[in-house]
């Protein structure tokens, strides 16, 4: 039995529904917020045209990935935080924007570039690191996105 | 996180059982499976709301705009509790402590930071904040250096968090994809060390210029 275990020992189920609770606080706080932001974003970009707009002018770069032009929003709101990125893929999916091949080239990406812009203070703020090297440290967390997302076409390639 | 973060806790067998639980359950590589094995597959447990009129889960179908949004959050809510409750579980088991064990002797070839950065690593995993207090003290107490910390600081940043991340706010999108849900994550693994290589690269061409 480990040492360090809690004075009153949790079972299985109130470890569970611990976390469950925790789960229902992210859901209703972040997911849903994030989800329903994006939503009106891409609602509100669709009627200026805007969205058509997007999906020409970056159409060349997200090419190189196979993607469709207005997967460059998942990216940029990703840049932000990882749960708006979520939400804009998830909403241009159900927009039949993205199909399911798109959502699964791009999701490792959300992660690997996702809110950077906050974690600049979180993590590097936070534990001291060298300001001089903040910028490599963004440009290499955007490379690795860009990276992944070409090894998930190639693993699709084997699905 | 307690007041000395960066003790060491115990690592019990049952820890390793949890994890490997773990690891089983959110591969994803059991969801195609004819037999009980189901039973260890997140997406089975997760399960697929009852359709209203046959047709249409309670959604419903040509929706837009924030009604649309608010709908299908509903629909990506239970993955997230889910995904967070097994979490939890397999954390309060000690499965976290297990990973640790295990990643500990990997760091210095990988990463080229002492195995004393294990404990900072895998909370790093679960929390950007935890992550990054427990690396400043890690220099503080003369366990890293400055360069070291860049380093490991590279490997956090991108996919910080990246467990609780990929399944509370990822969660929403593991209904689309066409790869067990296991896959993004062990590339976002293997993009995370290659990241960190880079900086090493980096450092050493910098360093090297200094020493010039």
């Amino acid at each position: 039995m480990a040492e360090h275990a809690q004075p009153v020992r949790k079972t299985i189920l109130d470890l569970f529904v611990e976390g469950a609770r925790q789960g229902w606080k992210i859901a209703t706080t972040q997911t849903m917020p994030n989800v329903v932001m994006a939503f009106v974003i891409i609602q509100a970009l669709k009627i200026t045209g805007l969205m058509d707009l997007i999906g020409m002018v970056f159409r060349p770069i997200m090419g190189l990935w196979g993607l469709p032009g207005e997967a460059a929003t998942v990216l940029l709101a990703a840049f932000m935080s990882m749960g708006g990125g979520v939400g804009v893929a998830a909403g241009l999916y159900t927009s039949g924007i993205l199909d399911a091949a798109d959502i699964t080239v791009i999701i490792p990406a959300i992660f690997l570039m996702g809110s950077l812009v906050q974690y600049m203070g979180r993590c590097l703020g936070t534990a001291d690191v060298n300001a001089r090297y903040w910028g490599v440290i963004i440009g290499i967390a955007i490379l690795n996105a860009l990276l992944a997302m070409w090894v998930m076409r190639l693993i699709l390639l084997f699905v | 996180m307690n007041d000395r973060p960066n003790e060491v806790p115990q690592v019990t067998w049952k820890g390793y059982l949890a994890l490997l639980l773990a690891v089983l359950f959110f591969s994803g590589l059991f969801a195609k499976s004819p037999n009980w094995l189901k039973v260890l597959d997140f997406t089975a447990l997760n399960g697929s709301f009852g359709t209203i009129a046959e047709q249409f889960t309670f959604r419903g179908s040509g929706g837009v705009g924030a009604r649309d949004g608010f709908l299908f959050s509903l629909e990506l809510m239970p993955a997230v509790i889910l995904a967070l409750g097994i979490i939890r579980v397999v954390e309060g088991f000690g499965g976290l402590e297990a990973a640790r064990q295990l990643l500990t002797p990997l760091l210095r070839p990988l990463l080229g930071i002492p195995g004393a950065a294990g404990l900072a690593l895998v909370a790093s995993l679960q929390s950007t904040d935890a992550g990054a207090v427990m690396t400043k003290q890690l220099v503080e107490s003369r366990q890293l250096t400055d360069d070291e910390r860049t380093v490991f600081a590279t490997w956090q940043m991108s996919a910080d968090a990246t467990i609780t991340n990929y399944f509370s706010s990822g969660a929403a999108l593991f209904a689309f994809l066409l790869v067990p849900i296991v896959i993004p994550l062990l590339v976002m693994f293997v993009f995370k060390f290659v990241g960190a290589t880079l900086m090493r690269l980096y450092l050493r061409r910098v360093g090297g210029r200094r020493a010039a």
